[in-house]
């Protein structure tokens, strides 16, 4: 176990620059939130780090050792797209994915018997892949993920296409995975599942890292004069007042940046003498929706919100 | 090289190869088709025109009564393939008999009429007329005995005695004897040219279905995005390795399923064979056979597996794989042409280069006796032929199956093997 490490890595396509000098850590026991747009460089920062890509330049390196198929055979990854062999029954497949991991015998046939019950598939051990939901293959890639016990987990774009039963079950397992010690980083463009489970994030855009670090010390570090509100009401007329630095409205939370500290107590006033109903005001506090959208620029604002 | 992620991956390849519907179909079902054809063929010429009324016309009696009698004593008169009806006639009157038989020619119901010419004595030319004067089976079974009458007819007025001429009748018979170094010398039959055109049959379909079944389960993994996956855990070289091998196991136990009779005919006096198809085979040859067959395998299943990285859809994959088919085709026309002349130069100089030695060589060396230094030099071409193209595989496989979107030209593969990945 340790430390798994990017360093410096750079992939070109062509005249394509997809990732550029990209760098950043993730400590044991820790979950590691890879954010940014859509073709903003994640997936390719995942496959160099699991060797599908080799970088230009840079190196990864987990516990202080050059990854290679040996880091590899210690990681469960989750590929964006998804693929399993149609033909190949449940139990089969989970069993080849940890042979090929070097995991085998009894013991991680009854592993997978126990996740497939977990994950409500028993009676589908010995289906073929073909006959299943799209939903119950995403679970059965799932396990096969985690049944050779990684030490780390990659998972790209998670939770796309789970409902939210699904989605809850694969949170648990992964925070249970994350009291376990291990290493869990996963990519998405879905904010609010990092906000609540990341303890670190990285925000990449056109391939180059904007952002790294501890979410808390980010948003500790963007929250002063900052308040999160949510409210029914009218609130245009803040607009042109001349406390206000900025205001970005998510629809149902608004996040709003006032000039000096003093401000904050005025504006609480301000909004209760002109009948806004507050439900919640967060003083010093940011989404890290903000932070996204601050860090890559306004004109995605639109594009994050929908995903 | 091979490490247990290797062998898990050959493992499953074998479980789905093995298992397959089409691979238990073809294992079983080709020989069954095989000797299937040639009865089918056999059914199908025992057909053959059962009604076949022949008129034989000659302009001389004579000729006609002889006719008669050595006609009504060939096998086909008695087997009634054929219905002899002879009569004679001068010339001028058979013109006029042909005007008048025209309509039963049309409708076949006489199927061809032979008109035997005075002049026939001098220069053997004979007419045959019917709808259909190309059917060569008939007109072969009925010239000998006509040839027979007009020898018997020409040489009576020469006074030689009939035995002399039944001599002169006969055709030489060849009987071809095996000059091998250090063996006795041996009358050899047609068996190893059977055999050895069986083996390039099977070793060209082999190879052909081992490598377009790779081909294709290459591009579905490569379409169903599991390579992904497969690479989180595998190299790409341990994959294609992976798949290789558990090709080329496949082919070989299919192959060893396929040639296990002839063995066994060949090596036990359990069943007798006719004089002249007697196959003469050692243990070390059918061993060399399967090793050579196995590392055609190699080089062909992995070139195959190349040419499915290259494509996503199987369509584009069928287009782009005609270099390697050719490269499979050649060689097996060249073994082919040496039924007629083992000897031939050009399969000569095939048995020992590199992508056709794997064909040739096996073909020949059922016909020929091959010295042992050009066996083992075309086993050795095979293998630095595996050397030498496996690098340049595994990099465009490595490049191919992560690459996705358009189909690419060749000269992109070319640029592929200057990637750094």
């Amino acid at each position: 176990m340790g430390l798994l490490e990017v360093k410096n890595i750079s992939k070109s396509f062509g005249n394509l620059k997809a990732v550029d000098n990209a760098s950043f850590s993730v400590p044991e026991g820790s979950i590691f939130g890879l954010l940014g747009r859509n073709g903003a460089g994640k997936t390719t920062t995942i496959r160099m780090m699991m060797n599908i890509y080799l970088p230009d330049s840079g190196e990864v390196t987990f516990g202080g050792i050059d990854a290679g198929p040996d880091f590899n055979s210690k990681v469960g990854y989750l590929p964006e797209e998804r693929g399993l062999y149609k033909k190949m029954k449940v139990l089969e497949t989970l069993l080849f994915f940890a042979e090929i991991k070097g995991k085998k015998g009894r013991n991680v046939t009854k592993l997978a018997k126990e996740y497939l019950k977990k994950f409500d598939l028993a009676d589908r051990m010995n289906s073929k892949i073909e006959t299943l939901s799209k939903g119950n293959q995403q679970k059965v890639q799932f396990i096969s993920t985690l049944l050779h016990d990684p030490e780390v987990l990659i998972l790209d774009e998670l939770f796309s296409g789970l409902d939210p039963i699904n989605t809850n079950l694969m949170k648990n397992i992964i925070l249970e995975l994350k009291e376990r010690g291990k290493i869990i980083l996963f990519s998405t463009h879905v904010m609010s599942f990092a906000e609540k489970m990341c303890d670190h994030i990285a925000i990449i855009d056109s391939g180059i890292i904007k952002l790294n670090g501890p979410l808390a010390d980010i948003k500790a570090e963007r929250s002063q004069r900052n308040i999160s509100l949510n409210y029914k009401g009218d609130i245009s007329f803040l607009r042109n007042n001349s406390m206000i630095e900025n205001i970005s409205d998510h629809g149902n939370s608004v996040g709003i940046r006032v000039k000096e500290e003093k401000h904050i107590q005025e504006l609480l006033k301000l909004l209760v003498n002109s009948d806004v109903e507050v439900n919640k005001f967060d003083a010093n506090d940011i989404s890290l929706e903000d932070i996204f959208i601050e860090t890559v620029g306004q004109e995605v604002a639109e594009e994050v919100k929908y995903d | 090289m091979i490490n247990y992620r290797v062998i898990a991956l050959i493992r499953r390849e074998l479980r789905e190869k093995l298992l397959s519907k089409a691979f238990l179909l073809m294992t079983i079902l080709l020989p069954v088709l095989m000797f299937g054809i040639f009865g089918v063929q056999t059914f199908i010429m025992s057909f053959d025109s059962e009604k076949n009324i022949i008129e034989i016309v000659s302009s001389s009696n004579d000729i006609a009564l002889n006719l008669q009698s050595i006609i009504a004593e060939s096998h086909f008169v008695k087997d009634s393939t054929i219905i002899p009806i002879i009569s004679h006639m001068g010339k001028s009157k058979f013109d006029e008999y042909i005007k008048t038989k025209e309509d039963d020619l049309l409708n076949e119901k006489i199927t061809g009429i032979i008109f035997i010419p005075e002049s026939a004595l001098i220069d053997k030319k004979i007419q045959y007329y019917s709808r259909t004067p190309k059917n060569l089976r008939l007109l072969e079974r009925i010239d000998n005995p006509i040839n027979q009458v007009l020898i018997e007819k020409y040489f009576k007025s020469k006074n030689i005695p009939v035995e002399e001429l039944k001599y002169a009748r006969l055709s030489v018979d060849i009987s071809s004897f095996k000059i091998s170094k250090g063996e006795e010398i041996k009358e050899e039959g047609y068996g190893n040219l059977i055999l050895s055109y069986l083996f390039s049959f099977l070793l060209y379909l082999s190879l052909i279905m081992m490598g377009s079944m790779v081909m294709q389960t290459v591009i579905q993994e490569k379409s169903n995005r599991i390579v992904e996956v497969l690479l989180s855990s595998v190299t790409s070289k341990e994959l294609m390795i992976g798949k290789i091998l558990g090709a080329a196991i496949t082919g070989l136990l299919q192959m060893i399923i396929w040639i296990s009779p002839v063995i066994l005919v060949a090596s036990t006096t359990l069943f007798v064979l006719p004089e002249n198809l007697t196959i003469d085979i050692t243990f070390i040859q059918v061993a060399y056979l399967l090793f050579n067959f196995f590392l055609g395998l190699l080089i062909f299943v992995g070139l195959f597996a190349t040419v499915g990285s290259i494509f996503e859809d199987p369509q584009d994959a069928q287009s782009g794989m005609w270099p390697v088919m050719l490269l499979v085709m050649i060689p097996f026309f060249i073994s082919m042409s040496m039924i007629e002349n083992p000897t031939n130069p050009v399969a000569s100089i095939a048995s020992m280069a590199p992508f056709a030695a794997v064909i040739v060589m096996p073909a020949k060396m059922a016909m020929v006796d091959v010295p042992l230094w050009q066996v083992l030099f075309s086993t050795l071409v095979n293998i630095l032929t595996v050397i030498a193209i496996f690098p340049i595989a595994g990099k465009i496989y490595r490049v191919g199956i992560m690459m996705t979107g358009k189909k690419p030209s060749w000269i992109e593969v070319i640029k592929w093997l200057k990637y750094k990945y």
